[in-house]
């Protein structure tokens, strides 16, 4: 094995340590970012039109920007509806 | 008696004059079709008399009560159709129309009565989404449910056929004609047909001034004469035609000669069999022969026409 | 009074129908745990940052948790709540959903005091979810007794959301599109953090409602200091619900 598989497995293990530490934590923040993340991928999927940018846009910033992604969707990219 | 009286209003947006000077009368129990060019001026005035913009100078009464800017008590006797109405796109059409009723003070049963009648009336009654998903058909008739869920006195509408497809128009207007009798309605729009339509009454907005208000029938009267209207091949011929039936002019049933393009308008009086003698004696005696000739009656366009000219 | 009820009662469908209630309780149960939670790694991640170095870094304790929490809500929390409420006002105004109510007989007053209540309530509901959060797990996992007076360094947070939401709500009126109540907000604010400089306006400022909390937490005493910021706030508050009534009486709908 090579020096920096090594580190990676050390790695693994470290995060694996700070989960079972900190899993009281964890595992509600994990739930309710999914939530929030669902909801928004759910509202970007329903309604077509955006006040900026499209659906491929809105979906990469909902899904990989935690918590910032779908307040900025709700903020700034959901159409109102009258 | 008249249920709305506008008197000596003026507006103007920064050095823009909308309104100089209108004065306005609807009698009660008409059906007043308000007319003018886009920009005229019919949506301030409309807006004025709902008390929700404030006018320069003026005053505007509604069943007798003055109208004041920001307050709503006038508002008791009418309703208010919006050109594009807006609507809380998170409701149902039965819960905007409860929340609209409550405002207004019905409760209970009598409430919910209302509200179911209302929706059947405008066939809105299956429609049980939100407002979110409704077509632009569908938010003009929940409007006009809206505006005639008080039953009020004085109905005001701000152009409420130009959004809609003409089965649509037709549809609107069968129901605003349905309303005859029992409610006075104000309705703007730019489409001349539908004035001839439904109302009875007419106004006629232009340059900030109410330039004609009379009873349809009277105003046809006045202003529009029948005429014969003739087209030929080329414009020279039309207007060689033109300067034949000129001197023609003011005597002997013929009225008014006016000619453009291919085309040529001969407004006559009296008998048409008398006045289209003299237009083809005249005509036929220099051999000029009309590709078509045809007798129009007096209509709401020739009078907008010459009333805006 | 029935009619302000009526709206009152839209303005609550309305925050839960498009879901702003919905998002604001998430966002803000998140801040709850992840207060205690980033008081928790703090010390470890100044280990790992610098290298195995040796240096002394004392364990948290239940202040370090509740100083993220003032952290979090007076830096994110605060500013994630007027992003969610932006177009309180201007929106309706914009759209025109306000001409069928007001020709209905809605006085324009109404408008206002649905939604000062329904955002007060907003606001407490945010806040105080987070709160409950952070304190649970702060009890839990740093079971000391540093910080007696937890309730009370957290009443100056709630009266500050009330000045808070006059000011969005203002600005929200006068500004024509839906970001400029936001604008209006971030500047007043800005301008109140400015005014800290000035010594002898400290204990009127408003803004000290949101940066004494951690002094009260260990003091009570330090809350009767605060007595003429907290008058202050209600004051000022209660004038710029009564301007924006009074502006949004002159606007044209």
């Amino acid at each position: 094995m090579t020096c920096a598989n090594f580190e990676e497995l050390d790695n693994m293990n470290a995060n694996w340590e700070v989960f079972t530490t900190y899993w009281p934590f964890l595992v509600p923040l994990i739930i309710l970012e999914l939530g929030l993340m669902l909801a928004a991928v759910i509202q970007v999927l329903r309604h077509p039109h955006y006040r900026i940018g499209n659906r491929a846009f809105w979906l990469v910033i909902v899904i990989f920007i935690q918590i910032i992604g779908p307040i900025a969707y709700f903020v700034f990219g959901r159409e109102d509806q009258q | 008696m008249s249920i709305l009286t506008l008197q000596h209003v003026s507006k103007s947006f920064g050095s823009k004059h909308v309104l100089r000077d209108l004065n306005l009368t609807v009698p009660t129990g008409s059906i007043y079709g308000f007319v003018g060019e886009n920009g005229a001026g019919k949506t301030t005035t409309m807006k004025l008399i709902l008390g929700l913009d404030r006018a320069d100078s003026g005053d505007i009464e509604v069943a007798g009560e003055q109208v004041r800017f920001g307050e709503t008590a006038t508002n008791r006797q009418t309703g208010y159709l919006p050109d594009v109405p807006a609507f809380y796109g998170y409701m149902t059409a039965t819960e905007y129309l409860r929340m609209c009723g409550q405002l207004t003070g019905l409760r209970g049963t009598a409430l919910a009565s209302r509200v179911t009648a209302m929706l059947k009336r405008v066939g809105l009654a299956s429609a049980s989404h939100r407002i979110g998903g409704f077509s632009r058909g569908m938010r003009q008739r929940l409007g006009i449910a809206q505006a005639l869920l008080t039953m009020p006195k004085l109905l005001i509408c701000d152009e409420p056929t130009s959004a809609l497809d003409p089965q649509g128009r037709t549809e609107f207007l069968d129901l605003l004609a349905s309303l005859r009798g029992q409610t006075t309605i104000l309705f703007s729009t730019h489409i001349l047909s539908d004035v001839e339509r439904i109302c009875d009454h007419v106004g006629i907005l232009h340059q900030g001034r109410l330039q004609v208000s009379a009873s349809l029938a009277d105003l046809k009267q006045q202003y529009a004469k029948p005429q014969v209207r003739l087209t030929f091949e080329t414009a020279v011929q039309a207007k060689q035609a033109a300067t034949l039936l000129m001197p023609l002019q003011h005597h002997n049933h013929v009225q008014q000669v006016t000619q453009s393009a291919g085309e040529v308008a001969v407004a006559y009086a009296g008998i048409y069999a008398a006045a289209a003698d003299r237009i083809l004696t005249a005509l036929l005696a220099v051999r000029l022969v009309p590709l078509t000739f045809s007798q129009e009656e007096a209509n709401l366009d020739q009078i907008f026409m010459e009333v805006v000219q | 009074m029935t009619a302000a009820v009526i709206f009152t009662k839209k303005e609550w469908l309305e925050s839960w129908r498009t879901h702003r209630f919905l998002i604001l309780t998430v966002v803000f149960l998140i801040f709850g745990i992840l207060s205690p939670l980033m008081a928790k790694l703090l010390p470890a991640l100044l280990k790992g940052g610098l290298g195995g170095v040796k240096i002394a870094v004392p364990t948290p304790t239940s202040l370090d948790s509740w100083t993220q929490y003032y952290k979090n809500m007076t830096q994110m929390g605060i500013y994630v709540f007027a992003l969610m409420l932006g177009g309180y006002v201007s929106q309706e105004i914009q759209q025109g959903t306000l001409v069928n109510l007001v020709t209905k007989g809605l006085p324009r007053w109404s408008v206002i005091i649905g939604k000062a209540f329904v955002g007060l309530l907003l606001w407490f509901w945010c806040v105080g979810s987070a709160f409950v959060m952070t304190w649970a797990y702060t009890a839990y996992y740093f079971p000391d007794t540093r910080s007696p007076h937890v309730v009370l360094a957290f009443v100056p947070l709630v009266i500050f959301g009330f000045f808070f939401l006059s000011v969005l709500v203002l600005g929200s009126i006068l500004a024509s599109n839906n970001y400029g109540g936001l604008l209006f907000t971030v500047v007043v604010v800005a301008l109140l953090y400015m005014a800290r400089m000035v010594k002898g306006w400290q204990h009127f400022n408003p803004i000290s409602l949101i940066s004494d909390n951690m002094k009260i937490l260990v003091g009570a005493d330090a809350l009767t200091k605060l007595w003429p910021a907290m008058v202050t706030a209600v004051v000022l508050a209660l004038g710029l619900f009564w301007a924006a009534i009074k502006v949004l009486d002159q606007k044209k709908l």
